[in-house]
């Protein structure tokens, strides 16, 4: 038995699980046992409620524009409970669509407006015909290091001022193909375009999540040696 | 004939036979040329058979060439397009160098690639349409599975009085109103429970009320006996229906189609599905039971897909992977293997393959589990390798599997299985991957140059 324990809330993984999105909870629960801790995770899905008191780590994935929009006309049940997760330091993964419906509102496939949780004030718009597909890598210039992923978008999503990329582009397009920015960094929400899944390809994000809701969990607990653990490259 | 439809038919024709006779073997060339003489082509070629197009994201190649099979117990004439050739010039190339018959109107029985339905229709109205699954693909393909449907039935309502042959356990395929005649396909062996889909599964919306769906029971991906629980939309009636599972293993399947027995010389529930897509054209088109159940077993040689290759003193099963519900559908049956077993693993990342390997998380490696611990204690040792082996390394490595043999380089890969402990060696590769170890294999002389039996 493992010494810790986090429980994760996968938003609306039966429909936002695109692109080997699960990848990242694998990649949790994998690196959480190094960290002498286990992993539940729980689907929260249409329709069901979200108490930001039952979770240590919010998981949204990427989906389909069709599903994407099912979605937008749940989460306003879910709006104020997600936002009040995120400013209360709650650690949070979210990728591609998941990332967009943090935001103020997206720009759908049909030129709809989607209106987000409004939890962060970044807004994504659509570029017309065209998508971003490729690897890309990135470099978070607070800490120095480097992510590999693969992003596949259509949006172009645009930072507010209140918020950090998660990384500077220095290949690929990033978040909207024209400032170099990628992903965000907010508290202690990563938002990004990565594909990959980006926690498998970076370790070091994985970690950074499972020490964030390791020390929120358990306050009175020295995670030292959790924080010092090396991550190997393996991509 | 009109005259363009003439010269484009000579010049397809005699680029044919010159290509054939001295570059040993076609192209696409030969429709390449004549289509571009003449764009409707196809109108000319096609008008004198009574043509099925058979498409969907897995399954097309097998099930055209059972469906040929079983039609040959009836009918003298089927053409058939070659593997790989589903896109329209391929078609036209089929067209091109089939043979006049005489006697019975012939039939053509066509795999169509997804996004060329509407090429072929635009000139050819088939008689039905075979409908076999739509799944997430590689990703960047045609973006989205509603994008796909939408795709061929664009080229569907094209030809509203051809029967739609589909899977009935595929909710896309009763999501949309089309005024042709339908005939379902579907499994119906099991009790009736109350489910919901894994989490991980694409398409779980009710087409009609956007609820999640539920399930009487399922077979695999998100394929089974759905139903509403918000709106009642549920499951067509089948026509045609597999009654019970028998024994199965990778190299054979017993099943009962409609009450009779069945057998197959090839594993995989997926390929059940095949047999039964077959089976239905079958009978659509009066085939006898017992023919088709002759046709499934006179020649093994039609399961070609999974080639096995002596390397050394091992059984090689060469199987390709290429999108996530295909890869857990070869997980599934190599795990009803019997006997001792090696798992090999490559993987690539060029255009053929998906450039990007996300998919391989989408995988349920972590059925496999360590040597001896997973679903079949079977397995003994793991290989990976290929361009992106550091991405399908660590996807064992999440699955528990911690210390796979490693090699790279796919010229040395034989080398390498011939180390592993255990006479059967199962290889789930990607595109390329497939392509450069048969390359490899030729060039030792253990299989003949080209793709496939």
């Amino acid at each position: 038995m493992a010494n810790y324990h986090l429980t994760i809330a996968h938003l609306y993984g039966d429909l936002m699980n695109t692109y080997g999105d699960v990848g990242n909870i694998l990649a949790m629960q994998y690196y959480a046992k190094k960290m002498d801790a286990d992993v539940t995770t729980k689907l929260v899905s249409l329709g069901d409620p979200f108490d930001p008191n039952d979770f240590d780590i919010v998981f949204f994935g990427g989906g389909q524009d069709f599903e994407q929009t099912i979605v937008a006309k749940d989460l306003p049940t879910k709006a104020a409970a997600i936002t009040d997760f995120i400013e209360d330091g709650g650690p949070t993964l979210a990728i591609c669509g998941g990332f967009q419906l943090l935001g103020q509102y997206y720009i759908g496939a049909d030129g709809e407006r989607i209106t987000g949780t409004k939890s962060m004030s970044h807004y994504t718009k659509n570029q017309h015909d065209h998508r971003f597909i490729g690897d890309t890598i990135i470099k978070d210039e607070q800490t120095g290091e480097v992510y590999h992923g693969f992003e596949n978008h259509q949006g172009m999503t645009f930072l507010g001022k209140d918020e950090a990329p998660l990384g500077v582009v220095s290949e690929g397009a990033g978040n909207n193909g024209a400032d170099g920015t990628e992903g965000v960094h907010y508290k202690n929400v990563y938002g990004t375009y990565f594909h990959g899944p980006i926690l498998t390809r970076n370790g070091d994000i994985a970690k950074h999540l499972l020490v964030a809701a390791l020390k929120r969990k358990y306050p009175d607990q020295d995670f030292s040696e959790q924080e010092n653990m090396v991550i190997p490259a393996t991509f | 004939m009109s005259l363009r439809s003439g010269v484009a038919t000579a010049v397809g024709k005699t680029s044919y036979w010159f290509l054939h006779t001295f570059m040993h073997g076609g192209s696409s060339l030969p429709g390449k040329l004549a289509a571009r003489i003449d764009p409707e082509i196809l109108k000319h070629l096609g008008q004198n058979y009574d043509v099925i197009v058979i498409t969907g994201t897995n399954g097309k190649t097998l099930t055209t060439a059972l469906t040929v099979r079983v039609l040959r117990e009836k009918y003298d004439h089927v053409l058939t397009n070659p593997t790989g050739s589903n896109m329209e010039q391929g078609i036209v190339g089929t067209f091109l160098h089939a043979k006049r018959s005489r006697g019975q109107r012939p039939l053509a029985v066509l795999e169509v690639d997804e996004a060329n339905v509407i090429k072929v229709t635009r000139y050819i109205k088939p008689i039905a349409f075979v409908f076999t699954n739509i799944f997430r693909d590689q990703m960047d393909r045609y973006g989205e599975i509603y994008t796909t449907y939408k795709k061929i039935i664009d080229g569907v309502r094209l030809a509203p009085e051809a029967t739609i042959i589909a899977n009935g356990d595929a909710q896309l395929f009763n999501s949309v109103d089309l005024p042709n005649p339908k005939i379902y396909y579907g499994f119906n062996h099991l009790p009736k429970g109350d489910m919901k889909a894994p989490t991980n599964t694409d398409g779980i919306l009710c087409p009609k009320c956007q609820h999640v769906l539920h399930y009487h029971f399922m077979t695999y991906g998100n394929l089974g006996d759905y139903f509403c629980p918000n709106c009642g939309f549920h499951r067509p009636e089948l026509n045609y229906a597999v009654t019970k599972l028998g024994a199965m293993t990778p190299t054979a399947s017993t099943f009962d189609l409609d009450g009779e027995s069945f057998k197959i010389g090839i594993g995989g529930l997926y390929n059940i599905y095949n047999a039964l897509a077959a089976y239905a054209v079958g009978r659509f088109l009066n085939v006898e039971p017992a023919q088709i159940r002759q046709a499934f077993t006179s020649d093994e040689r039609v399961f070609g897909r999974q080639e096995v290759v002596h390397v050394g003193d091992k059984d090689v099963t060469l199987i390709l992977i290429k999108n996530p519900v295909g890869v857990n559908q070869v997980i599934d049956m190599i795990l009803t293997e019997p006997e001792d077993f090696s798992f090999v693993g490559l993987l690539n990342a060029n255009y053929a393959d998906g450039i990007d390997t996300s998919w391989i998380w989408d995988g349920e490696f972590e059925k496999l589990g360590a040597a001896g611990t997973g679903e079949n204690p079977k397995i003994k040792a793991f290989l990976t390798g290929g361009e992106r082996y550091k991405d399908i390394t660590f996807r064992l490595k999440v699955a528990g599997i911690d210390q796979p043999m490693i090699e790279p380089d796919l010229t040395k890969v034989t080398a390498k299985i011939k180390e592993l402990p255990t006479k059967k060696v199962y290889v789930l590769a990607t595109y390329t991957a497939v392509l450069q170890l048969r390359k490899q294999l030729a060039s030792e002389g253990l299989i003949k140059e080209g793709m496939g039996a």
